[in-house]
């Protein structure tokens, strides 16, 4: 097998690739756009949702209002502006008509006269992520009331204010700023993978389960050329194309990250991090590319091949998935696990976190190990009798 | 020069298992055009892709020119220029793009690869579509840029698989007159078909194969004698056993 057959291979396929303007086109554009469209706009949509729900004045059917005029007036002065109440709360909250309800009891001014908990109640749907922020505003200016009154009811009878608190709770919350943004990019880690992945899957495919299918890859394999180099060569001219790919895709991530909104806008794509990124995520070309020959080698037809992208693009959303449910620590295996690798270093790279070199050797050793496995396997089934054969 | 000795080959199937070459042997000689002769179904694609390395023989033994396929199968693909059944070219390429693919494979350098070319285009014919994208091509044009390409290495030994196949008439005799100058350069020439004319308009030597097996191998003259007929498609009838009810 020599280096001159696998790159005379890789050279016609990029040729063949690229005289196919169309599919060129959706392949290379698809993820350089579709991410930046993703990160600006989805991100510009979040901050948007966040300001509104945060400052603008906040409207709640409350229930009762005649007992308390007095809190009434004070959500007033906080940008809380009470409402008409429904007839049945539940339904308009579980309607999401209302992100809540507040309900005051009708006993209020006689506990309150009383110097009494008075009771008031927050109808919401804490499932719903929506309703996440207005309720917390609510509850944070009800407490505020609290406090207040009560001091000056302290005050009232003699009592200093500060004893009303038994315990002052601070709060030091240990998201640096690179990390909340990171909360941000959840989503980022799958589209990249999913990119580099299966970015030039029906080039791939192509270029051996559709060649076949047009009978071309008998009179090939009818040459003096290993089929280990005629292999890959294929391999090696997606795998360039897909680096391309990448190359893109990364440049668009570093210009949305550059041009995006507020809280992104200082995401760490220095030229070091967008190169580790696109280090991180070469294995994953190359073991995407070596799976996809594989299986067009295996497979009857392009169609057939065509069958197995749904699993393949669902792949790599299990280890995603998994952390999702039970999230585990940062470990070192999980450096070997893939998909679940790419996810954990793509995290950390954006987070701005450091990845030791036992991590990044864990990650390329097994990495590059599996696509030499998937390698031998593709070659195998290259060596099949029925590969050529399409009829 | 090729020599096929003893060939068995089946294949395993969801109805069971096919015997479909079952002892074929016979020999090609340079300078002569061996004709592979059968219905469809008679072994003969089998034949050939066990000859040119695609399928590897249960039993029997091939050489070329003196070189055992089963041990040096590449240096025996070097010596072969094979037309297969199958002869899909690139159409996002060129004719002479696909054919120039195929020279490099074969280690040539590109100056003598563009030699090469330019002798081909003048024997088959191919100026007026050589730069063309083959997309569209006819069924002829992309014979020729099949054929081109799969001689471009100027190879000892040519082995085509029903090349006339979708044909019209000029482009067959086209076809013919390209075969007998290999045939005069001392070439050796394989060239299967189901048409007993074809055969006998330009074979030296014909090979009958029917369900596997050679039925009988002569001249055309010889096998009027032998079968005591006067006309080649009646000789190539009863050889194949088709008079008798044995075809599928």
């Amino acid at each position: 097998m020599s280096m001159k057959t696998i790159w005379i291979v890789a050279k016609k396929e990029l040729v063949d690739m690229f005289r196919d303007r169309r599919t060129m086109l959706i392949s290379l554009l698809m993820g350089p756009v579709l991410i930046p469209a993703l990160i600006i706009g989805g991100g510009s949509l979040v901050s948007k949702k966040l300001r509104t729900q945060l400052e603008s004045t906040l409207e709640v059917p409350v229930i009762g209002a005649e007992h308390a005029p007095n809190l009434v007036a004070f959500l007033k002065g906080r940008n809380i502006e009470a409402k008409d109440p429904p007839d049945d709360p539940d339904a308009v909250v579980r309607s999401q008509d209302a992100d809540v309800v507040l309900r005051i009891s009708p006993d209020y001014g006689e506990k309150w006269r009383r110097s009494e908990p008075a009771k008031v109640e927050l109808i919401y749907d804490s499932s719903r992520m929506d309703s996440r922020i207005p309720v917390e505003r609510l509850r944070a200016v009800l407490a505020e009331y609290s406090r207040t009154v009560g001091a000056l009811r302290g005050i009232n009878r003699g009592v200093s204010p500060e004893s009303g608190f038994a315990v002052q709770i601070t709060q030091r919350d240990m998201a640096t700023p690179e990390s909340r943004r990171g909360m941000l990019l959840s989503f980022l880690p799958y589209m990249l993978i999913l990119f580099s992945f299966l970015g030039g899957a029906h080039l791939v495919m192509d270029s051996t389960a559709g060649e076949r299918e047009r009978q071309s890859l008998e009179p090939l394999l009818a040459t003096p050329a290993a089929r280990e180099a005629i292999m890959s060569g294929k391999i090696l001219a997606a795998c360039l194309f897909g680096l391309f790919n990448l190359l893109l895709i990364v440049l668009a991530f570093k210009f949305a990250f550059s041009v995006g909104p507020g809280p992104l806008r200082s995401v760490d794509v220095s030229l070091p991090v967008m190169g580790q990124l696109l280090l991180v995520l070469l294995p994953l070309v190359l073991t995407g590319t070596t799976l996809l020959t594989l299986i067009s080698a295996s497979v009857k037809s392009m169609k057939e091949a065509q069958g197995y992208m749904s699993m393949l693009m669902l792949l790599p959303l299990v280890p995603t998935i998994l952390l999702m449910i039970n999230p585990v620590k940062n470990q070192l295996w999980q450096f070997a696990v893939p998909f679940l690798a790419q996810n954990q270093m793509i995290l950390k790279l954006v987070r701005g976190e450091a990845v030791s070199p036992q991590e990044w050797g864990v990650y390329f050793g097994t990495g590059l190990a599996l696509a030499v496995v998937l390698w031998i396997i593709a070659a195998r089934l290259y060596h099949r009798e029925k590969l050529a054969i399409s009829a | 020069m090729i020599r096929l000795e003893n060939l068995h080959k089946s294949f395993k199937t969801r109805a069971g298992t096919v015997h479909a070459v079952k002892g074929v042997g016979f020999e090609a000689r340079d300078g002569e055009i061996t004709g592979l002769l059968g219905p469809n179904g008679a072994g003969k694609t089998t034949t050939l892709r066990m000859l040119y390395t695609l399928m590897k023989p249960d039993q029997g033994r091939i050489e070329v020119d003196g070189i055992d396929a089963a041990t040096d199968p590449a240096t025996v693909r070097r010596r072969l220029g094979v037309l297969p059944d199958a002869r899909g070219v690139y159409k996002r390429l060129t004719a002479r793009e696909n054919i120039r693919y195929f020279g490099r494979l074969h280690g040539l350098d590109d100056a003598t690869i563009d030699a090469r070319i330019d002798e081909l285009a003048e024997t088959l014919n191919m100026r007026d579509f050589l730069d063309r994208p083959t997309e569209g091509f006819s069924q002829g044009q992309r014979t020729k840029t099949a054929l081109a390409r799969a001689l471009v290495h100027d190879p000892r030994n040519v082995i085509l698989d029903e090349p006339t196949n979708g044909l019209d008439v000029m482009t067959t005799r086209g076809l013919r007159a390209f075969l007998r100058e290999l045939k005069a350069g001392g070439r050796c020439v394989i060239f299967s078909s189901h048409i007993m004319q074809e055969v006998a308009a330009l074979c030296d030597r014909i090979v009958v194969i029917a369900h596997g097996e050679v039925r009988a191998i002569g001249t055309p003259e010889e096998l009027r004698e032998q079968t005591g007929l006067a006309d080649l498609e009646d000789v190539f009838v009863h050889l194949a056993g088709l008079d008798s009810g044995e075809a599928a």
